[in-house]
């Protein structure tokens, strides 16, 4: 019962992240970088909703594509708009 | 070094179940403070009557009022002490504005298209390959 190497977790996790990786050649850009940005305000209601999940949750910048720079500003936009509840710290879809 | 002004932004709601001449008494109150404490108020935006994006206080709405004021540092502690005691008030916040926060609202104000005109482009490719965790090849 020795586990075939191509059924393992980790052989299998390889493989997706290279699946990944071919995906993401399609390229990913920072919004903010492009728009030319200087400046992310917790105001921007609209803007924020973007970057967070249905659930609330930050959308990692794995994902979004935006740059180091302009997440690390993000989170404090949108950790103060949580603060002033304009967006939501959680919401579930289940009520 | 006392008398360094520094410019600041502050929001706060206010209960917006109260009647509109409450909530205006509660909005002098603030502006009170900052101006007798040695501020100047730039400019108040109201945004008004808004939906809570969670309660606060068992309270669903909430009437939001945005004010820019320039003042020394030690108004900060002197605002923030008047919300607490202020019972109308469910919530604040107030930053001081970083340089480039200031440069955002010159720009805004000098050209407001040229602000909008790149924002809307690259709405469609912001998401691409879904979820990280969806998809467990079998």
């Amino acid at each position: 019962m020795r586990p075939q190497r191509t059924n393992t977790p980790y052989g299998q996790r390889r493989s997706r992240r290279e699946r990944e990786g071919q995906l993401s050649r399609k390229k990913r850009t920072c919004r903010f970088t492009e728009a030319g940005t200087i400046y992310i305000d917790y105001k921007d209601e609209k803007l924020l909703q973007k970057f967070i999940s249905e659930q609330g949750k930050i959308i990692p910048r794995r994902i979004t594509g935006t740059s180091a720079r302009f997440q690390r500003q993000l989170m404090t936009a949108l950790k103060r708009a949580r603060h002033l509840a304009l967006i939501p710290y959680v919401s579930d879809s289940i009520r | 070094m006392q008398s360094v002004k520094r410019m600041y932004e502050t929001t706060f709601i206010v209960n917006a179940s109260l009647d509109d001449a409450q909530i205006e008494a509660a909005i002098g109150r603030v502006q009170d403070v900052i101006t007798k404490n040695g501020g100047t108020i730039h400019a108040i935006n109201r945004w008004g009557r808004k939906r809570l994006a969670y309660a606060i206080n068992k309270k669903t709405t909430g009437y939001y009022v945005n004010l820019e004021f320039e003042a020394p540092g030690s108004i900060v502690a002197l605002l923030e002490r008047s919300y607490l005691l202020d019972e109308l008030i469910l919530r604040y916040l107030t930053i001081r504005l970083s340089k480039n926060a200031l440069k955002a609202k010159a720009q805004a104000i000098v050209a407001p298209q040229v602000q909008d005109e790149p924002i809307v482009e690259p709405r469609e490719p912001l998401f691409e390959g879904g979820e990280p965790e969806e998809g467990e090849p079998k």
